[in-house]
């Protein structure tokens, strides 16, 4: 430190004015700090008033979002999950146009065979087969109703036995 | 509490206001409003964080806010005047004692530099600081502070030297 740094410090110290901290210092101080304070409050408040908004229309949002997200869930599933389900459609679709239960495991093979043929011998070799499965399960018509009854049948009743059929067919057709 | 506290916050303003006030004037270049507007924004800043500054160094802490906003609010053009009734008190111009005159001089050399310049000339030559915390007020390296307060005192030496030669 040379003189003049030296003669700069003593100078900057030696030409402070006393000045006293008087009342209307005081008054003014505490203005602006009652002033602050009110102003932090506000802030304080609206900044919990914006978070609380964001919250609320984040949580009216988020049902929204998973509605949306369950179709789309629904969609991604069907593929596996309506595999098992079209059977079940199918069997009545099935089992509608077949006169007897027996056709429904070759259900679109038996009336094309039965075109093809003559009906004879495929319906009368099949039909004899499994003629007695639907009897027992409708015993209404006992012997004499063995060609009507079949139509009218399957709707309510064969279902189960169709699906029973359905799973039989599958060996029946293995024998096939 | 809340009483306690005004009551340790008043006592630390009136026994630090005057040399606060002095520091602020050498940071402005010797502009008193502007200078009690620094302390008064100082001091506010103060009473919030009294209750964790109050056992430490408050006096340190209303400097380096001191110090900051008179780095900051060198770069305003509005320094935020309000009219007032009464004008402030003015130095008196046929007020010719030495230390006024000196006083003068030195403010007005001081506002001669940039506002880091004068930061770091009045903390390094009238706080005693060392170079580590001129450069932590100044939020700075310590080689930019020392560079700031080198330059700072090479242009008040220009400006000064036929002034504090008489005095000393």
């Amino acid at each position: 430190m040379d003189d003049f740094e030296r003669d700069l410090s003593r100078l900057m110290r030696d030409t402070q004015q006393h000045t006293p901290y008087e009342p209307e210092h005081r008054q003014r101080l505490h203005a602006d700090i009652r002033t602050r304070r009110r102003s932090r409050l506000l802030w304080k408040a609206g900044g919990s008033a914006v978070a609380v908004a964001g919250l609320s229309v984040g949580l009216a949002l988020l049902p929204n979002m998973l509605t949306r997200a369950q179709p789309a869930d629904q969609d991604r599933r069907p593929p596996p999950a309506t595999s098992p389900t079209p059977s079940y459609e199918d069997e009545p679709t099935t089992n509608a146009p077949d006169p007897s239960p027996s056709s429904t495991q070759p259900a679109s093979s038996a009336p094309a065979t039965a075109t093809a043929t003559g009906g004879d011998t495929p319906t009368g070799a099949t039909g004899t087969s499994f003629r007695p499965t639907p009897t027992t399960t409708v015993p209404e018509p006992p012997a004499t109703s063995e060609f009507p009854t079949p139509p009218p049948s399957p709707s309510p009743t064969t279902a189960l036995p169709s699906r029973l059929e359905t799973e039989e067919p599958s060996s029946s057709a293995g024998t096939e | 509490m809340e009483q306690v506290r005004a009551d340790g916050f008043d006592e630390f303003v009136a026994a630090r206001w005057s040399a606060l006030l002095h520091v602020a004037r050498l940071l402005t270049g010797g502009d008193r409003q502007r200078a009690e507007d620094l302390v008064q924004e100082a001091l506010v800043k103060l009473w919030f964080a009294w209750p964790k500054v109050a056992e430490q160094a408050p006096e340190a802490y209303v400097r380096t806010v001191l110090v900051r906003m008179a780095a900051r609010s060198a770069r305003r053009r509005w320094w935020g005047e309000r009219p007032v009734e009464q004008l402030p008190d003015r130095a008196d111009p046929d007020d010719v004692s030495s230390t006024v005159a000196e006083r003068r001089r030195l403010e007005a050399a001081l506002a001669l530099l940039s506002p880091k310049q004068r930061v770091a000339v009045v903390l390094r030559y009238y706080e005693d600081l060392p170079e580590a915390q001129v450069a932590q007020a100044l939020g700075c390296p310590v080689g930019t502070a020392r560079s700031h307060a080198s330059r700072g005192v090479a242009r008040l030496r220009q400006i000064l030297s036929d002034a504090v030669r008489p005095v000393g």
